[in-house]
């Protein structure tokens, strides 16, 4: 009876690709919520950077950094990204005494900033590449997350950590 | 915090990665932290309390070496049944891309997985047939470590995607508290004396030992009471074979040293060469010598340029110029200041290095990776980080 192994072979076939695709589903939706999550992570942390300059910008330093903490804890998104830069730089223009309580306040949260970034980034591309494979974008998998964007900035770090005569 | 650290390779023999997660793992709990360490291991083979057996490992041609791993069904039930009882906060993987625990236990992780990768040479033949495998370990890492800007270098460009460096660490205590071997390192006054070391395979040409024996045996007739000692795997004969007849009475031969007698060797010479003439990827060696206090003459490579801080906590000769480096033998073991001077810089160099240090930077990381995998931020102090390094 072929009829009946092409009707044995055609149901294994479907359910093989039905497994496939629900297991790319959850895939691309654990790859979402993860970059998802990686963002809020940033978010808070680049929010700590801020407030950790702005305290330190009250005590010294003066208006210039305080004005530029502020305005990174204020910007509106799409002016983010060029107000954290602005703020990295000034941070870099002023003297950071590690031994000041406040200095190494704003030197630990911009180095958990740039971590913050490195890994965001990361779980950002694999959520993109994930999304963009045609298969997901033909069944339109994940189209309930908003498609995961780089928050691109420089790197933070305020004292590179390879370099070992400072740190 | 709880943490849960895998290795690949078996505790039975001693290694590279082996080392680094025993070292990581103390360094973690002297910081007060809780620490579960799976690696493969003979049952009755006598390991450390923190250390969990995942069962025997089986030698495995692999990568042009032989790696004893474990790999296969029950190896995975073992690291399921790990995973599962240990409730981790983070997973800590060591080399997640080779066929091992550690991608046994990246695939079977949930929560966030730190992955360390320690070779440069990441992408192997087996690998490299299975694309599609490779997406879904990487996939499940949140947080990358590598170990030298080599093997960062190799993320970036082959692997797609950033890794922060952590240097190796050493720890400092065990190197500076050493006792020379008796005898050791003895005289060394301006024209005679002093004693040049050397550790590591003098067979293999990257390792540069032919241009230690030619600065050697140009310098010796001019400098009475000069000496060389070897430490290493290789035969013994074989060794003085590469010297003239009457300067082989000035070469020590310890041959292969365990690793706890590396201290000692390191603190007894006056200068600890490394002519090495590339394939070093960090230059673990040099943070050893600086931190037995000995002072280091080492080839201009990328990596040791980097540990020796340009130059100021070693002194740096042209890779593979033995004229140079007879120079600077010279030179040195001529001046006890500079050589005193070179150490002091080596100290604070080294400090960097030292575990507790490093295994702060990794905490960090760690919180990193919890973070992007609930999305709430860590308090330092809930992390165990100190507000200043």
């Amino acid at each position: 009876m072929p009829g009946m192994w092409w009707l044995v072979g055609t149901g294994l076939v479907l359910g093989l690709v039905a497994a496939y695709l629900i297991w790319t589903a959850g895939r691309v939706e654990r790859l979402q919520a993860r970059a998802e999550l990686a963002a809020r992570a940033l978010d808070a942390h680049l929010l700590r950077r801020a407030a950790a300059a702005a305290v330190l910008a009250e005590r010294r330093y003066g208006v210039e950094l305080y004005a530029a903490a502020r305005i990174a804890l204020d910007a509106a998104p799409d002016e983010r990204e060029a107000a954290e830069n602005d703020l990295t730089r000034q941070l870099r223009t002023v003297d950071l005494d590690p031994a000041d309580r406040d200095c190494a306040a704003v030197i630990a949260a911009s180095r958990r900033l740039a971590l913050a970034r490195q890994v965001h980034t990361d779980l950002v591309r694999d959520a993109r590449s994930a999304r963009g494979r045609p298969l997901v974008r033909l069944f339109r998998m994940g189209r309930r997350h908003s498609w995961p964007r780089y928050f691109d900035i420089d790197d933070p770090t305020l004292t590179v950590p390879a370099d070992v005569t400072t740190g | 915090m709880r943490i849960g650290i895998v290795c690949p390779y078996s505790f039975d023999v001693p290694g590279g990665v082996q080392n680094h997660v025993v070292d990581l793992a103390e360094a973690l709990i002297g910081l007060g932290h809780e620490v579960s360490v799976l690696a493969p291991a003979d049952d009755d083979a006598p390991l450390p309390p923190y250390v969990v057996s995942a069962g025997r490992a089986v030698p495995l041609p692999y990568n042009g070496s032989v790696a004893r791993i474990a790999f296969g069904p029950v190896s995975t039930a073992r690291v399921r049944r790990w995973i599962n009882r240990g409730e981790f906060d983070v997973l800590h993987v060591h080399e997640p891309l080779t066929l091992s625990l550690s991608m046994l236990a990246v695939l079977c992780a949930r929560g966030p997985v730190v992955a360390t990768f320690h070779t440069a040479m990441t992408r192997s033949r087996v690998l490299a047939a299975a694309q599609g495998v490779l997406r879904i370990v990487l996939e499940r890492i949140t947080a990358r470590i590598a170990v030298s800007a080599l093997a960062r270098k190799v993320q970036v460009e082959h692997m797609d995607g950033g890794a922060v460096e952590i240097p190796n660490g050493v720890t400092v205590a065990r190197f500076a508290g050493a006792r020379p071997l008796p005898a050791w390192p003895g005289e060394c006054g301006p024209g005679q004396g002093g004693t040049v070391g050397f550790l590591g395979r003098f067979t293999e040409p990257r390792k540069g030992f032919p241009i230690l024996r030619d600065a050697f045996v140009a310098l010796a007739p001019h400098r009475p009471g000069l000496r060389l000692l070897v430490a290493g795997p290789g035969d013994r004969d074989d060794l003085y074979a590469r010297f003239p007849a009457e300067l082989r009475e000035r070469v020590t031969f310890l041959g292969l040293i365990p690793e706890v007698e590396k201290p000692r060797m390191l603190r007894s010479v006056h200068l600890y060469v490394a002519p090495n003439t590339g394939g070093e990827s960090f230059g673990m060696i040099l943070t050893e010598a600086l931190a037995a206090g000995t002072t280091v003459v080492a080839s201009d490579l990328d990596a040791f340029r980097r540990v020796l801080d340009g130059g100021r906590a070693g002194r740096l000769f042209p890779t593979g110029d033995a004229v140079a480096l007879r120079a600077a033998l010279t030179e040195l073991l001529d001046d006890p200041a500079r050589r005193a001077e070179l150490t002091a810089c080596g100290d604070q160099v080294v400090a960097h290095f030292d575990w507790p240090v490093v295994a702060r930077r990794v905490l960090e990381v760690y919180a990193a990776a919890i973070e992007a995998t609930d999305g709430r931020v860590i308090d330092q102090e809930w992390a165990g980080l100190p507000e200043r390094m």
